[in-house]
């Protein structure tokens, strides 16, 4: 199982792209917009408008 | 153990994972859901005291509507630090009550009745301060222009103490008040 894996020669190239969540995961720059939009929205952007939304006093 | 060493595989991800991981991961992730299924959980069964009700409002109409409650309902006055007189009212069964927070006192005192359910407004005139009814331990911050009302029963007859728990300045420490409970009729 571990030997199927290996190339024959090394100068043959892997085109088996890694899965998708680890692709995610090596891409800085990704994570940095996540890291920042995620909480900006979920916290800033929910919490304006729950204010926002608060009615007049009858 | 492959589980602390590095993969022998490029395609590391083809690797069946290790025991030892595994079982560390599931562990992890199942305190994970219990800390995560926890929290609406206790805010359905944990009996918190929520101030959910909220309007705006002026400090000009909320004043008005304290003073209709104190003239309506005014039983005595209490001297307060300062020998500055704040009135008493024991407002009915289920009503509105009202409670003004400014620099750097509470007003007016309430007299409730043990038993009953009254919707408590709180609002501050000036700026941020914290209503923490002692020895109770309800806490809820007033704020300025934004009335809160949150529900209460008294449960226990007695006189319960109120301070403000958040810092408002120089005489912050005096801030504190009472709020007397009447054993039921």
């Amino acid at each position: 199982m571990a030997d199927s894996n290996q190339p024959t020669s090394s100068n043959e190239v892997y085109d088996e792209p890694p899965p998708f969540m680890q692709q995610l995961l090596d891409n800085p720059w990704i994570l940095l917009f996540l890291g920042v939009v995620i909480p900006t929205v979920l916290y800033v952007i929910w919490g304006i408008m729950e204010i926002v939304s608060v009615p007049i006093a009858p | 153990m492959s589980a602390i060493q590095p993969p022998s595989n490029r395609l590391w991800w083809k690797e069946p994972i290790e025991r030892v991981e595994i079982t560390w991961v599931l562990i992890a992730f199942v305190w994970c859901m219990f800390l995560f299924f926890m929290m609406p959980y206790w805010h359905v069964f944990g009996k918190q005291n929520l101030a959910n009700e909220a309007y705006r409002n002026t400090p000009e109409k909320y004043t008005a509507k304290v003073q209709e409650m104190i003239s309506k309902y005014k039983v005595r006055e209490e001297t307060g630090l300062n020998d500055v007189k704040i009135p008493v009212v024991k407002p009915p069964a289920g009503s509105d009550v009202y409670l003004i927070a400014r620099l750097w006192q509470w007003e007016p005192i309430l007299e409730l009745e043990e038993g009953q359910t009254y919707r408590l407004h709180l609002m501050s005139l000036d700026w941020l301060h914290g209503f923490s009814l002692q020895p109770e331990n309800i806490n809820i911050e007033v704020h300025p222009n934004y009335e809160h009302i949150l529900t209460v029963q008294p449960s226990k007859p007695g006189t319960y103490s109120i301070i403000c728990n958040e810092y408002c300045g120089l005489n912050h420490h005096t801030m504190v008040s009472k709020l007397f409970v009447t054993a039921k009729k």
